[in-house]
Order: structure tokens, then C-alpha cells, then sequence
């Protein structure tokens, strides 16, 4: 134990501060070809026609297409059980401005980007969508082979749900409804270190693959499936990420570069540009959450209807599994007995979403807190004491029935009380994470309670 | 990659080497140019690359003042005038500022989403002339008349008169690296003149003659200044953001005049 | 062309429009200069053109061709560290790295200009340099160290500093 408390050297400062961290384009390799990639110039489009022979014709360089790929659809949650549904190379059809069509090899950037320029094809543009509210209209395009929005939840549902106490009961007993719509924007993750993948074909048969991802299993199962390859034939070197926060862990590069480094026998590097990265990489989701909740006067919140929009862009990727976790924290930090959430993975025609720090959940966060101080604005309490009054508490349990073992709203919230300076009733300032009793369990608190010991 | 990359070692071999400026692209500091090749959407066949062109003196006699082309934008600070400083001082960063050029900042184009060349709206109303060369070979011109064929001509040196007082007012912008949302750049000379003009509007900088005929009551002026250009909308604001601040940096601006009397 | 890097003088290959960033990345293998943007909006690729801060990305070979260039690798090596170096180490200046020699060659530049301690002042002079982790208070706290003349255990990680908001700079 001689970390903890200490303050310990970082493993790798002094190589960060003499810049000798190998990064994964730091890492020279002889004779590498340059890879660039020839994308969907529009949002929704039927492909046809599509040209790579005066680029395939071109001095070194090499061309791969759909046509190239062994296993062309295979989803990064499909060990999971969440069906495939994206090509890694489109095949006839593009669903998002920037969608890898065909990919190049060649002897240098200038070489890739003239390749690129020779490649052609024809698009006839559909009508785009793009507003998760939409989705579900009688007129809305059809964007996704599937329809537009996922519909393999568990037992095949189109949505994921939650259903806890008695939802009717709780609104009829409410003195107020307190609603909210509450939609977060898509974010750009923008690592100083854009998508980066090098790939070498090694003397053995092996691919030795230097990846910048952040879930280097996750990368390594990809790859090996779309390549029809046992593992033991791929070596990923990974570990060093000039920043991810969620951007890498799609694996974006590695499996097109792995094809380009087999059919041209050599090693090949994919370092995006700072426009792809921006354009082409995938982005936290924005999400719709609409927020019905049945409240008391003196402050408790009964009840809630929730219903969540996940925008998921044009494929499905890690969405059911964010949606998943947002569902569990719909709640957020706080203990509301009855509730009834439905949740929709929704196509758009975006660039398909992914994780990124809190995947799922703090979208949820910012739905839940935001609302919560709309209900003590609606019912002149003070915020602080509203929170409190409804906070998390030992034996309290979760949307999915968790009994919680150790909440830290209750600290939490008096930290943060303590730090703006705001005064607290001598009644709250007191509180602990404790199990509820007296006035702070309530007749509708009790049926909710849990057993934490046998958590 | 180009063809050919000329290096003049003295303004007579730019002008000349320049020529009609036909198929030929200038680089200064290449802070614009060099991604434009970077990325593939520029593949110049002949390049004029100025760094030993001998254009970059600043000769100050009396109030006149002549800077040449390739003086680095964060030189601009070191003449005093406080609306030219401030002004330079807002385009992008320390670094940038140290390698970018007066004439790049010039003469640059619209940007891929914004518009750029920062320094047009201070030097406009510094009533700057502009010494260029090109098909019709040198010509001295108001910087006004200059602008909207400035891609075409070679600048050689910038000319103008130190104002009594010079005034400047942005938009803040969330980052160092965004292009000017709204500029509103302001002088008076020792006449009591007032010159106004605005960046960050539709095209290239514009003088705002309306709102200087009104500057006596700043009121007026702000609302005026909102006929003298044409906004857009692109990705940093919209046209309406614009109309409705701008009148706002004028109203600024002047109030900075009025102090610095 | 030659370019005499930290120290040693270079003849250099690459085309007069190559940028400086791929003439020492690409030719002559020096990575401690990033391809974060590779159009001047980082910092990540930022060395010192005879003693000033220059985006090696925006830079033409030739605009430099006889310069004096000064990369991470000048700076110090890991038995012997430089000042800038011991501190952002000491100070856990750098998290995932990526931006770290960027940080640390305008901070030496602002250093030998003569720059304060001021966290304002140092701010305004790493206001072109993007650190996506975040960690700004801590490469504010090992600059301004390093101008105070304090020295430093690498191997020990410093106290952190409370976060101070300095505001917006435009």
C-alpha cells in the first residue's frame, strides 16, 4: 500500500515531458503506404456505379471496397447480442455525410488524396432526417434497413422500458405536474489526437496492428470478425492515446487498414485529418427527454413519466447499451417510487453516436437536475432542501430495483451547500445517507424500500 | 505539390517575378496558404514565396507611416496606435501573429465559413492607401478601391497617418482561433474627422459612412452603420446577430474616441 | 536547404513548400512536433524558429531554410531535464501527452522572453494551444514555477492547485 495517500510520479511523465512517448504515428515503420479514404459526399443516398479502377490503376496503390471485406456487417455490441446492422464499407447505400465507401493505399498523402479524387460513383440524394421527433412520423423517410429506431431491446421490443409501482395511482395523488423537455446537443470529443491506425503485415501471417482505441479487445474482436480471422493472427499494440474521452472507442480505423495491409503486403498508416476527425468521427448523441413528473406541495415527487429519445445517427453501434444505462439513472440521485420510462434508439441521418464520459448518463444528469429545480421554482422550496428531502438513502432503490448500499447524495449535496454558502435548516443540514424513518419516510416511500444487506 | 517556387530576394525581382500575377500564389507567412496544400484543396503550379523579398520594413517620417507587405501582423503593435494594436492584437494567437503578414491579412480571401482578413477594418479607417502591383503593373490606391480586386495584385507596402485617436470593439469569441464574429474599428484625425469600419460582415471589410456622418450623436450612428454593409450568415452568427450588434460596436468604439480626446 | 536542429546543423530533402512539421516528422524523424490540426489551430506542433514559437505546420521548408530549430528533444533528456521539463513533470502538467510539447516550447519561449508568473499573463501566452484533457491549471502552475526559479524532484508528483476561473480571454 505504499500509493495510497502518497503522491506517486506519473509512469509515463517524463516521457510525455521529453516527447519521447511513442504515439501511434510516432511510430516509424520503413516503406508505409499512406491510407485515405474516398466518403459519402451527402446524407442519404442509393449508390450506384461505383468506379475505383482509375484509382486501383494508379502507380502502388491499392483500393479496398465492400467487396473486399469478408465479414462486411458486423456490430461492436454483436458479442452482446445487439444485432449487427452497419457495413464497414458501404456496399449501395450511404446513410451519413462521410460514410467510408472505398479506401486507399498508396506511397504517399499526396498520392492517397489524388487516388482518392479518381474515385467515382453516383448518388441519388433521398430526403434526410435528422430530428429524432420525426422518426416516428406517418411521412418520415425511411432511413434505416430496420425502420427508424431500434427493435431488438429483450423479447424484441422496440424500446427499452421501465415500470416500477403504480404510475396512475401516483399522478392521481399528485397536487401538481411538473413537466420538462430537456435536449443536450451532439458533441464532438475533439482529441488533439485524431483516429490514428498503423498496421503491419508480419513475416508470420500475423497483422500487427498499433491502434490509438481506448477498448482494445472491443478493437481486436472487430477486426477478427470482419476478417474471418482467429485472433491468435492479430497483435494490437494499444495503450497510448493522445486523448479520448469516448471518440475511440468505436473502432474506427483499424479494420480498414488491416484489409488495405493484406492486400498490399505492406504496412500501411491511416492518421485522419482534423476536418475528418470533426466530420467523420462519431460524436456524443444528442438526446430528447421529455419529463412528466407528479409532485406533492410540501415537496415529494410521487411519480414520473419519462420518455427518451436517443438520437443514435445512422447505425445502431454502443446506442442500446447507452440507452440501457440512462434508463437505470433516470431517476437520477434521487428515490421516486412509481415510474414508467420509455426509451427509443432513433435513427438519423448523423454521423452515427457513440460513448463519450458518462456514456448515456449524463444526459440524464442534466434532464434530472435541471428538472429538479424547476419543480422547487414551481413550488417556491428551497433546492437545496428539495434534493435532500428526496436524495438517495440507504434501502431506497433504484428504477431497476437496486437496493442502494452506500448513496452519496445526501454528502454531496451538503458539500456543495457548504461550499456556495447557502443555509440549511437545521433539519436537513444534519442529514445522513442513513436509512429513511420518521417524517422522511413517507407512506409512499415505504413500498420501494430494499433490503441492502442483500445487495 | 507545385511546380515551381520562386524566391525573390528583393521587391524589383517580386514585382517583376509577379508579373500579371496570372496562375501565381503568393505566400507571406503561409498561415492561410499552407493548409490550403495540406489538405488537397490547393495544388499550386507556381508559387511566389516572399520571405526574402526585402518587403517587410516600417518606415515611420513624422505621422506617416509605410509598412511593407510581409511585416508580421504582431509588428503592428510597435507603431502605438491604439485601434491598430487592439485590432492586430485579436487575430488569433501570439504565434500566428508572429509569422502571419499585413498583406496576407489583406488579401485574403473569404474564408471556407467565415469571414476573415481582421486587419482590413482597422486600416480602413485609417484611410490607408495600398502600393500594388499586377497586369496593369504598380498603382497606388485607396485601400477601399484596393479590396474587391485583391486577389489579383501583389501588395507591396500599406501607407496611412497616425489618427489623433483610434478606437476598436469585438464580439468575443469563445476561442483564439475563431475567425471575428464583428469588428467595428475607429479613428479621428487631428481634424476631428471621424473614418468607421466594420470586419466580420458579408465580403470585405467596408467603411460605414452612414453611421460617420451621424458619429456627433453615437445613438444614431450605431443605427445607421446597419445600411452601410450587408450581413450573412454563416458559422460562427447570423445575419441577425450581426445587425443587431453591430450598432452596439459602433456605440463602443465611438465612446473610445470621445475618451481619448 | 539545411535547418540546424537543436544544434546540429541539417541538410534537409523535402520540397521549399514541404512544412516544417513534415520535414522533421516525415524526413527526419523527430515526433515531438504533433500533426494535431495541421492548419495552425492546436499548438501541438509548435517549435522554436530561432527562438520564437512558430506552428511547424504553417511553416514552408524554405521560409526557414538556415533557421535554428529547437524542439522537445533540444530541451533535455530524461536523465537530464530541462527546467520546463522537470516542471511539467513535477507538476503533472501533461496527461495524455499529446499536446505536451507544444505546451512546453511556448512556455520556454515565453520563459526566455522574460515572462512572468502571472497565471493571466501566461494564460494570454499559451491562449493558441488546445489541451483537450483539460489540465491547463496544472501547465499554468509548472510555468509559472519555472519563473520563479523553483526547482524540482520529478519523481515527485506536486499538491495540485484549487481551480481558479481566470475568465474568458477573446
Amino acid at each position: 500500500m505504499k500509493a495510497v495517500g502518497a503522491r506517486v510520479p506519473r509512469y509515463d511523465g517524463v516521457a510525455h515531458a521529453t516527447g519521447r512517448t511513442e504515439f501511434v504515428d510516432d511510430v516509424r515503420i520503413p516503406g508505409t503506404l499512406w491510407v485515405k479514404a474516398f466518403r459519402s459526399p451527402v446524407h442519404s443516398a442509393t449508390m450506384t456505379n461505383l468506379d475505383t479502377s482509375r484509382a486501383a490503376a494508379m502507380k502502388g496503390v491499392h483500393v479496398i471496397t465492400w467487396e473486399d471485406v469478408p465479414l462486411l456487417e458486423y456490430g461492436h455490441l454483436s458479442a452482446l447480442g445487439i444485432p449487427a446492422d452497419e457495413p464497414l464499407l458501404a456496399k449501395d447505400e450511404v446513410r451519413y455525410l462521410g460514410q467510408p465507401i472505398a479506401i486507399v493505399a498508396a506511397p504517399s498523402e499526396e498520392a492517397a488524396m489524388a487516388a482518392v479524387a479518381a474515385i467515382t460513383a453516383d448518388f441519388q440524394e433521398r430526403p434526410a432526417l435528422f430530428d429524432v421527433r420525426k422518426a416516428f412520423d406517418a411521412d418520415a423517410p425511411v432511413i434505416h434497413q430496420e425502420g427508424n429506431w431500434y427493435t431488438h431491446f429483450e423479447n424484441e421490443m422496440d424500446r427499452r422500458q421501465i415500470r416500477k409501482g403504480n404510475i396512475d395511482e401516483a399522478f392521481d395523488k399528485a397536487d401538481l405536474i411538473v413537466q420538462g423537455v430537456y435536449r443536450p446537443a451532439a458533441i464532438e470529443h475533439a482529441p488533439i489526437e485524431t483516429q490514428v491506425c498503423q498496421v503491419v503485415p508480419e513475416a508470420n501471417g500475423r497483422l500487427t496492428i498499433y491502434s490509438c482505441t481506448q477498448a482494445l479487445y472491443f478493437s481486436m474482436g472487430v477486426v477478427a470478425a470482419h476478417l474471418q480471422l482467429p485472433l491468435n493472427k492479430l497483435k494490437v499494440v494499444g495503450g497510448t492515446v493522445g486523448g479520448g474521452f469516448g471518440g475511440k472507442v468505436d473502432t474506427a480505423t483499424e479494420t480498414m487498414c488491416a484489409l488495405l495491409a493484406q492486400k498490399s503486403g505492406k504496412p500501411v498508416k491511416w492518421r485522419w485529418t482534423r476536418e475528418e476527425e470533426f466530420l467523420c468521427s462519431s460524436t456524443r448523441a444528442p438526446w430528447h427527454m421529455e419529463v412528466a413528473d407528479a409532485v406533492t406541495k410540501d415537496g415529494w415527487i410521487l411519480g414520473r413519466k419519462m420518455l427518451t429519445l436517443h438520437d443514435s445517427g445512422a447505425y445502431s453501434r454502443f446506442s442500446p447499451y447507452g440507452l440501457t444505462k440512462h434508463s437505470f439513472h433516470h431517476t437520477g440521485a434521487y428515490s421516486i417510487p412509481n415510474l414508467e420510462f420509455n426509451g427509443y434508439v432513433v435513427y438519423t441521418n448523423r454521423t452515427p453516436t457513440t460513448a463519450m464520459r458518462g456514456f448515456g448518463v449524463t444526459s440524464v444528469s442534466f434532464a434530472t437536475e435541471t428538472h429538479m429545480s424547476r419543480i422547487a421554482l414551481e413550488l417556491g422550496i428551497d433546492p437545496f432542501e428539495l434534493r435532500l428531502k428526496n436524495a438517495n438513502r440507504i434501502g431506497d432503490t433504484s428504477p431497476n430495483q437496486i437496493a442502494y448500499t452506500d448513496p452519496s447524495t445526501v454528502p454531496t449535496i451538503l458539500a456543495i451547500a457548504d461550499a456556495v454558502g447557502h443555509d440549511l435548516t437545521s433539519e436537513y443540514a444534519g442529514m445522513t445517507p442513513a436509512q429513511r424513518s420518521g417524517d422522511l419516510l413517507p407512506e409512499h416511500l415505504v413500498g420501494q424500500l430494499g433490503n441492502p444487506e442483500a445487495h | 505539390m507545385a511546380s515551381e517556387v520562386l524566391m525573390p530576394s528583393s521587391p524589383s525581382e517580386a514585382v517583376s517575378l509577379f508579373g500579371d500575377g496570372a496562375a501565381t500564389t503568393v505566400i507571406g507567412g503561409g498561415t492561410v496558404v499552407m493548409p490550403e496544400i495540406t489538405y488537397g484543396r490547393l495544388a499550386p503550379d507556381r508559387v511566389l514565396l516572399l520571405t526574402n523579398a526585402g518587403l517587410d520594413t516600417v518606415a515611420v517620417d513624422g505621422d506617416t507611416i509605410t509598412i511593407g507587405a510581409t511585416t508580421r501582423v504582431d509588428a503592428l503593435a510597435e507603431l502605438g496606435i491604439d485601434g491598430l494594436t487592439a485590432c492586430a492584437g485579436n487575430v488569433a494567437d501570439g504565434e500566428i501573429r508572429s509569422q502571419a503578414t499585413v498583406g496576407g491579412n489583406l488579401c485574403v480571401g473569404q474564408g471556407h465559413e467565415a469571414p476573415r482578413g481582421d486587419l482590413q477594418g482597422a486600416l480602413l479607417a485609417l484611410d490607408a492607401t495600398v502600393r500594388s502591383t499586377g497586369s496593369d503593373g504598380e498603382r497606388t490606391e485607396s485601400l477601399e478601391t484596393f479590396l474587391p480586386h485583391r486577389h489579383a495584385r501583389l501588395v507591396l507596402e500599406v501607407n496611412f497617418t497616425r489618427p489623433a485617436a483610434s478606437a476598436f470593439a469585438a464580439l468575443e469569441y469563445p476561442h483564439t482561433h475563431e475567425y471575428t464574429v464583428l469588428a467595428v474599428s475607429g479613428t479621428r484625425t487631428a481634424d476631428g474627422t471621424i473614418r468607421l469600419a466594420a470586419t466580420g460582415v458579408a465580403g470585405p471589410g467596408a467603411r460605414l459612412r452612414s453611421a460617420e456622418s451621424a458619429a456627433s450623436d453615437p445613438e444614431a450612428a450605431g443605427a445607421a452603420a446597419v445600411n452601410d454593409v450587408t450581413f450573412a450568415d454563416d458559422s460562427l452568427a447570423s445575419a441577425w446577430y450581426r445587425e443587431q450588434t453591430l450598432p452596439v460596436l459602433v456605440r463602443r468604439v465611438l465612446a473610445q474616441l470621445e475618451e481619448s480626446t | 536547404m539545411n535547418l540546424t536542429i537543436n544544434g546540429v546543423e541539417t541538410p534537409i530533402e523535402s520540397g521549399p513548400l514541404t512544412s516544417l512539421l513534415d520535414v522533421l516528422r516525415e524526413e527526419l524523424g523527430i515526433t515531438s512536433p504533433k500533426a494535431g490540426c495541421e492548419q495552425g489551430g492546436c499548438g501541438a506542433c509548435t517549435v522554436l524558429v530561432d527562438g520564437e514559437p512558430r506552428r511547424s505546420c504553417l511553416t514552408p521548408a524554405a521560409s526557414v531554410d538556415g533557421a535554428a530549430i529547437t524542439t522537445v528533444e533540444g530541451l533535455g533528456t530524461p536523465e537530464n531535464l530541462s527546467p520546463v521539463q522537470q516542471a511539467f513533470t513535477h507538476h503533472y502538467a501533461a496527461q495524455c501527452g499529446f499536446c505536451t510539447s507544444g505546451m512546453m516550447m511556448a512556455s520556454q519561449a515565453y520563459i526566455d522572453g522574460g515572462g512572468t508568473d502571472d497565471r493571466e499573463a501566461i494564460q494570454h501566452a499559451l491562449g493558441g494551444h488546445v489541451c483537450r484533457c483539460t489540465g491547463y491549471v496544472k501547465i499554468i502552475d509548472a510555468v509559472a514555477a519555472v519563473v520563479r526559479g523553483e526547482s524540482f524532484d520529478p519523481n515527485v508528483t506536486a499538491a495540485g492547485t484549487a481551480m481558479t476561473n481566470l475568465g474568458g480571454m477573446a
